[in-house]
């Protein structure tokens, strides 16, 4: 489509769309339902059902008046393998990049799984159908530390507690095969401060670990105050395998590590090639929290 | 002073129609012309065009939602000034945001050649009325305000590579819609 059809046919959203997007205002937001011009009644009922579950959630969660951090190991029998078509990308230069994990051209892309033997705590059950994770529905901890939903939690809505709290820990993995010729996961955004570099034998990975800071300017268009926001970020990298595992959030460094340290990898024996990926990607951008 | 009250104003043809109108939207209707025009003197110029092409199509118009009128006149007026002093000139943010969408809606013969307006705008409409709040307002700030990452995520709380990657996903989303609805090929 050229760009001219393009400008014509986005000239002519519904004013509805235009006038909810003046201010951001989720909570002021009518339901979807009313707007759609043609919606199948399959989709009608799905998001009656999710209204409901989620509604549920929330009302649960706040009934339960806990706000206190779970402990809970995962069963022996939890393995997990990252939904590839999930991962994210981005459009940014190379040159915003301030560290890269790259491959080298003898690598071969493996699937690895991976199980945490050890961590800290769970997020706290009651955040379950709150802003911004009103889209986690399910109660297990693989989603909870992989859910994108669980970032940034300090937004206009969120449970006023855990304002400007990040999310705890992420863990995320990446394979050579969703690239590009060659290209990497790299860290955006984020300034590192001291970069502590390690090889693990026991788990056959080369380390980098540091905490990192990303500044806001202020935009008084939107009353946003100039702020500065940091967590650790751990990268376990196998660059012969292809893969890499990044942990971030804002546990301790010392928490963090030993997640990492007690993070059990098995290469699943699969070589991932370029078709096992939909999307394909010129670099990861692995600041992403 | 609600919607309705302003547009009953502009029906008995009070000027204090304007006044009011521009208290409510003034900010937003600046913004929208800012986002376009890169000037904040030509901006507010657009504004005050937009108010006057308010006076003169309500009534017989009774828009609802106003603000959605209001901003898109505005817009239409950015757009014409920007055409008509830059030529072939290409804008950088609104080229930069149709960028994003081109590269993501490639130009397919078949399709091209029946392109109907009408419906591949319902389609954007549908697809649209299909995302959750949060991806419907980076949606429509990104290409129809034309606002920057940085902006968008400022008023989302959001970090501004997130948003990057959601607006990445929700192109790629639109994308994956139309062709579906046989509108892309």
């Amino acid at each position: 489509m050229n760009r001219d059809k393009l400008f014509q046919a986005l000239s002519g959203l519904d004013d509805r769309y235009i006038a909810e997007a003046i201010r951001y205002a989720p909570e002021d937001a009518s339901s979807a339902s009313e707007r759609i011009v043609k919606m199948k009644a399959k989709r009608i009922i799905t998001i009656a059902l999710a209204a409901v579950l989620i509604l549920a959630l929330g009302v649960t969660a706040w009934a339960s008046g806990f706000f206190s951090m779970l402990t809970r190991q995962p069963d022996p029998e939890e393995t997990f393998r990252i939904n590839w078509s999930e991962n994210p990308s981005g459009y940014i230069e190379w040159s915003d990049a301030k560290l890269a994990v790259t491959f080298p051209d003898t690598a071969e892309s493996k699937e690895i799984e991976f199980r945490p033997g050890w961590l800290p705590y769970e997020l706290p059950s009651e955040l379950r159908g709150c802003h911004p994770w009103q889209n986690l529905s399910a109660d297990t901890w693989f989603q909870r530390l992989s859910s994108e939903d669980l970032a940034f939690a300090d937004g206009p809505q969120s449970v006023p507690a855990y304002r400007d709290m990040m999310q705890p820990l992420l863990i995320e993995t990446y394979s050579m095969s969703m690239f590009n010729n060659g290209g990497a996961m790299l860290l955006l955004y984020y300034t590192p401060e001291e970069i502590t570099e390690e090889h693990w034998d026991e788990q056959d990975v080369d380390v980098m670990y540091f905490h990192a800071t990303q500044h806001f300017d202020a935009v008084p268009e939107y009353n946003m105050p100039e702020r500065t926001i940091g967590e650790n970020i751990v990268v376990l990298s196998n660059a012969e395998g292809g893969w890499v595992i990044r942990l971030a959030g804002e546990i301790s460094m010392d928490e963090m590590l030993e997640v990492a340290r007690n993070l059990e990898v098995r290469e699943t024996g699969k070589t991932m090639s370029y078709e096992d990926f939909e999307n394909h990607y010129l670099f990861i951008d692995g600041g992403v929290g | 002073m609600e919607d309705s009250q302003i547009i009953d104003l502009f029906f008995e043809r009070s000027e204090r129609a304007i006044d009011e109108l521009e208290a409510k939207y003034g900010r937003a209707v600046t913004k929208t012309a800012d986002n376009i025009l890169r000037s904040r003197r030509d901006a507010e110029e657009c504004a005050n065009d937009t108010w006057l092409a308010v006076w003169d199509s309500i009534p017989p118009h009774r828009p609802d939602p106003l603000a959605g009128y209001v901003c898109r006149i505005a817009r239409n007026l950015a757009v014409s000034k920007l055409r008509s002093e830059t030529a072939q000139k290409r804008n950088g943010t609104l080229d930069l945001v149709l960028d994003e969408l081109e590269d993501f809606l490639p130009a397919g013969a078949d399709v091209e050649a029946d392109y109907d307006y009408k419906e591949t705008v319902e389609g954007i409409n549908r697809f649209l009325s299909t995302l959750s709040y949060d991806d419907r307002f980076l949606f429509v700030r990104r290409y129809w305000y034309a606002d920057s990452v940085k902006e968008i995520a400022a008023a989302m709380h959001e970090r501004e590579n997130r948003v990057s990657m959601r607006l990445f996903r929700l192109r790629e989303k639109l994308r994956k819609t139309l062709q579906k609805e046989g509108l892309l090929a």
